[in-house]
């Protein structure tokens, strides 16, 4: 009997400590992509402002915008989400704007950073790095691949190898618009409609082994589940570094079709709970060597100017920073709304379902 | 002769079914002492991945989630479902067939169908009222609402076993209500009473999908953060955290081996 | 108690004290459902009838387009999408469970025969794979039929599947992890049904009949059927809401009705479209449910099967 009093008041205890915690000040909520953020960084911004930072992570963007329906929008402080999907967390209201006074070390950030065309007048988004969407593909498997897309969506260039889709719509899409020639950033109707019947073709392939998120796919790769797969050039570097035995055989390369660029940037949630903390912790990442820490520790390129003395010089040249050949063809993701944006849901769940 | 064949081949078909329900999970334990990261080759024993996992806070609480979790819906859901049973029980002769449907449907109900509903539905009181703010406080909601069948179905039967004349016996022996509630009634459905807690704790474990749709920011589970971990592609560490829970598991099955043992048949 | 006039009778009393005892024992555990299950149940129910909004959320005004949108019309005409998630999910889980049934016969049968104080184990040893939890398990699985593990390398020996590719990702991987998830749900009952055998019968039975098969059939199919019955009820119904595995083991390939309804939700797509998927799969449900009761009635000989 008394056992199960003690559960009873252990666990009662446990619910009461459960309430409470959620409701204590002093911590920071942070909703970022997994593996993008080096805890010493943490550690050293929880011990300025002698605060907790509590992480939670996202695969994708679609699932980031889900969490923040579904109640985050109350419960994080700082999100990152990447250029495109900036609008449509302004027009739904889920962020809010970024008092600038409160951040000092806004002016670090590189010129063509300060007034994106996604946020207007960089009003509610402070920008946190940049880079690309490649495709990685086994040197082993393809000796001599082509700088191309045919790797993935050409049965005669890839005939017997499994590889893998983005689980982005946005982003398989705009792959099979550029090998279609109609451009990576294509949003016309016809464009889609020919890009999402390629798409249900590939899927069909006896080769074709799903839809992964841009950094499970490297650990894919790795194993050897798949030989091709679209991934971002710092994660790339990032696991490469980590084991170079296995990545000595995987390479990263924008196709000539064109790919995907973009830039993360820092929102905070119209409801966050601590907004207070959520500027500082903005103001502190742009600081000029957490900066460059952040993506020394990444290996993306930092939107930020004062940084750059202090980068590795891994971060100065391709695949970070692209050639200028490479430059010229990547574009920006475009964020869909009304019509489009429901117009392509539509095809997307067709190809998923197919 | 026959006979004999068809039992001999009944045994292998046994051991054949046996090797297929442990396969995947021994392939998860031997694989957490891998010392490579591969899922293709042994190359040697290695207790590196359970070294990544001492120091990781994220496991250590969502263990303790989980835990908290587990226990306090199972004794939340023993608590509302014993009542529930012997409400039936006492008031079996009665019109009861909407009780009936009301503790059937969370069994009955899918997975998936229960997780987004309650999550739609808490994300919308939450933006009418404040209250219910998705975290472990929802999830032990949920988990209290499909556990709560589960033990008045159990404690109902138990109660249905009963010779009838032992309620009016212990009403001549113990004259409060009270009395015969704790010297009478929990005694008798004591051996209902732990197999149905062991089941609701079981249930709680074993959900992901509830959990998954109606968790907060700090209240991941071990379940929810393997999935994560699937999600995310790191493997060779999920193995190891999969062994702790397996070995859990093993545990509570020798126990319930032995428990069951000492009970007189 | 602002009754006045007639005194009540000792038997209205009683009836009062049964009746709030009733409230008592009942109330807090039924008004817990109604609140946390049947209002969101209701709720959900109410967003499959609102239009979506320009990013997935439910708005004003009430209308049927979720619905058309889940039979496949949408703005570009009619497309067969959903119509295959939807035969996929009946497939998918009316191959498993018949799988399972065949797996299950015999070794529900096999535990009854072996001895008496071996069973508990035998049922226990089946039934601790289900303890832990189904992401573990179909983890498991991933490992096991990854691309270069033995079982692939063997089917790739067999011509079964083409090189360099796993058995895992793929729509038998899904199949395979449904049985696995599945099968103690149905040895239970079965075994149940087994233990309660009238021997006596089956003798006669076998006596009568020259053939094992039409001895089986006609002494021993009949009095399992109801615990064959449960079985099925426990297996195809979560079966066919099943969520995890299409997802971990399907490889985008597999997609079921949960992933369709799920994404809706977990992709931020269109919550409307998955509250009307939710309503289909809940028809479905009772169908199914429905359907085990009368044919339980029907060949069960009057005899109530459970659930």
């Amino acid at each position: 009997m008394t056992n199960n009093k003690n559960i009873l008041a252990l666990s009662l205890g446990g619910l009461l400590l459960a309430g409470s915690v959620q409701a204590q000040e002093n911590k920071l909520y942070l909703f970022n992509w997994t593996e993008y953020m080096d805890p010493e960084i943490i550690a050293a911004f929880e011990e300025r402002y002698d605060v907790e930072v509590v992480q939670n992570y996202f695969n994708s963007l679609p699932e980031m915008f889900a969490k923040l329906n579904a109640g985050g929008v109350s419960q994080y402080d700082i999100i990152v989400p990447s250029n495109y999907y900036v609008p449509r967390l302004i027009q739904t209201g889920l962020v809010q704007k970024l008092d600038t006074s409160k951040l000092d070390n806004l002016d670090n950030v590189m010129e063509q950073f300060q007034d994106p065309a996604y946020g207007p007048g960089a009003e509610y988004t402070a920008p946190y790095q940049w880079g690309t969407t490649g495709l990685v593909y086994n040197t082993e498997t393809f000796p001599d691949a082509p700088k191309s897309w045919s790797l993935m969506f050409d049965p005669e260039v890839n005939p017997e190898h499994p590889f893998a889709l983005m689980g982005d719509g946005q982003v398989s899409m705009g792959g099979a618009c550029a090998y279609l020639g109609h451009g990576y950033d294509c949003t016309d109707m016809n464009a889609w409609k020919e890009a999402a019947r390629l798409l249900i073709e590939t899927k069909g392939r006896e080769t074709f082994s799903g839809f992964t998120d841009g950094t499970p796919a490297l650990q894919q790769l790795a194993r050897g589940v798949t030989h091709v797969g679209l991934s971002y050039n710092g994660d790339y570097l990032f696991f490469k570094e980590e084991d170079p035995d296995t990545f000595a055989t995987l390479d990263f390369m924008i196709p000539d079709e064109g790919a995907e660029m973009w830039v993360d940037s820092m929102l905070i949630p119209a409801e966050a709970p601590n907004p207070d903390m959520a500027h500082k912790f903005i103001d502190f990442i742009l600081e000029a060597e957490v900066g460059a820490q952040l993506s020394n520790y990444n290996y993306y390129a930092s939107p930020n100017a004062a940084a750059t003395p202090y980068l590795d010089e891994v971060l100065t040249k391709p695949p970070v920073q692209p050639s200028e050949a490479d430059m010229e063809r990547l574009r920006f993701t475009p964020s869909l709304e009304g019509d489009a944006l429901q117009t392509f849901q539509q095809l997307w769940s067709e190809v998923q379902s197919r | 002769m026959r006979k004999r064949t068809l039992q001999r081949g009944l045994t292998a078909f046994w051991w054949f079914t046996l090797a297929f329900l442990y396969l995947p999970l021994a392939v998860v334990v031997l694989f957490s002492f891998n010392a490579a990261n591969s899922a293709a080759s042994f190359t040697g024993v290695s207790l590196r991945w359970y070294h990544q996992l001492m120091g990781n806070e994220e496991i250590l609480s969502a263990f303790a989630n989980s835990l908290v979790l587990a226990i306090t819906s199972s004794v939340m859901a023993l608590g509302i479902g014993c009542l529930i049973g012997y409400g039936m029980y006492r008031h079996r002769h009665r019109k009861l067939g909407w009780l009936i449907v009301l503790i059937y449907l969370p069994i009955v109900l899918p997975d998936i169908v229960f997780g987004i509903s309650e999550m739609a539905f808490f994300v919308q009181i939450h933006r009418l009222t404040g209250l219910l703010q998705p975290g472990l406080g929802t999830m032990i909601i949920a988990h209290v609402t499909f556990q709560i069948p589960f033990v008045a179905l159990i404690v109902y039967s138990r109660f249905v076993g009963l010779d009838p004349t032992l309620f009016e016996a212990a009403k001549d022996l113990y004259a409060s209500p009270l009395k015969r509630v704790v010297h009478f009634m929990l005694p008798t459905i004591k051996p209902a009473l732990i197999s149905a807690f062991f089941l609701s704790f079981t249930l709680s474990v074993d959900d992901f999908v509830i959990s998954f749709f109606t968790a907060g920011p700090e209240s991941a589970t071990l379940p929810i953060y393997i999935w994560g971990a699937i999600k995310k592609g790191v493997s060779p560490e999920i193995n190891a955290i999969a062994t702790l829970m397996i070995g859990a598991v093993a545990i509570a099955a020798i126990m319930s081996l032995l428990f069951s043992r000492r009970r007189p048949a | 108690m602002a009754y006045t006039g007639v005194m009540p009778s000792a038997r209205s009393r009683a009836m009062v004290r049964e009746a709030r005892h009733l409230l008592f024992t009942v109330a807090p555990g039924a008004v817990w459902i109604v609140i946390f299950l049947v209002l969101p149940g209701a709720y959900l129910m109410g967003v499959a009838f609102m239009t979506n909004g320009p990013y997935g959320l439910p708005e004003m005004p009430l209308s049927l387009e979720s619905f058309k949108r889940l039979a496949g019309f949408g703005f570009l005409g009619w497309s067969p999408g959903n119509l295959y998630t939807l035969l996929r999910s009946l497939w998918q889980t009316a191959v498993s469970t018949g799988l399972v049934v065949l797996v299950a016969y015999p070794i529900a049968y096999y535990i009854t025969t072996c001895r008496e104080k071996w069973r508990p184990i035998m049922l226990l040893l089946v039934v601790v794979p289900s303890w832990t939890n189904q992401v573990i398990r179909t983890f498991g699985w991933m490992n096991l039929l990854a691309p270069g593990t033995p079982l692939s390398g063997l089917a790739e020996g067999l011509g079964l599947i083409a090189p360099n590719m796993g058995l895992y990702p793929s729509s038998f991987a899904v199949t395979l992890g449904l049985v696995y998830n599945f099968l103690p749900f149905m040895v239970l009952p079965l075994y149940a049904a087994f233990e309660k055998l009238d021997t006596a019968q089956v003798e006669a039975a076998q006596d009568l009949f020259a053939s094992p098969v039409r001895a089986f059939w006609h002494a021993v199919f009949p009095q399992t059927l109801p615990g064959l019955l449960a079985g099925i009820v426990l297996v195809a119904i979560p079966a066919f809401g099943m969520y995890v595995i299409p997802e971990l083991l399907g490889g985008g390939k597999g997609m079921m009705l949960g992933n369709l309804v799920a994404t809706q939700f977990s992709g931020g797509a269109n919550w409307p479209l998955g509250a009307a998927g939710a309503i289909l799969m809940l028809i479905a449900t009772f169908i199914g449910l429905f359907a085990m009761r009368r044919i339980g009635k029907r060949l069960g000989g009057g005899e109530e099967v459970v659930i």
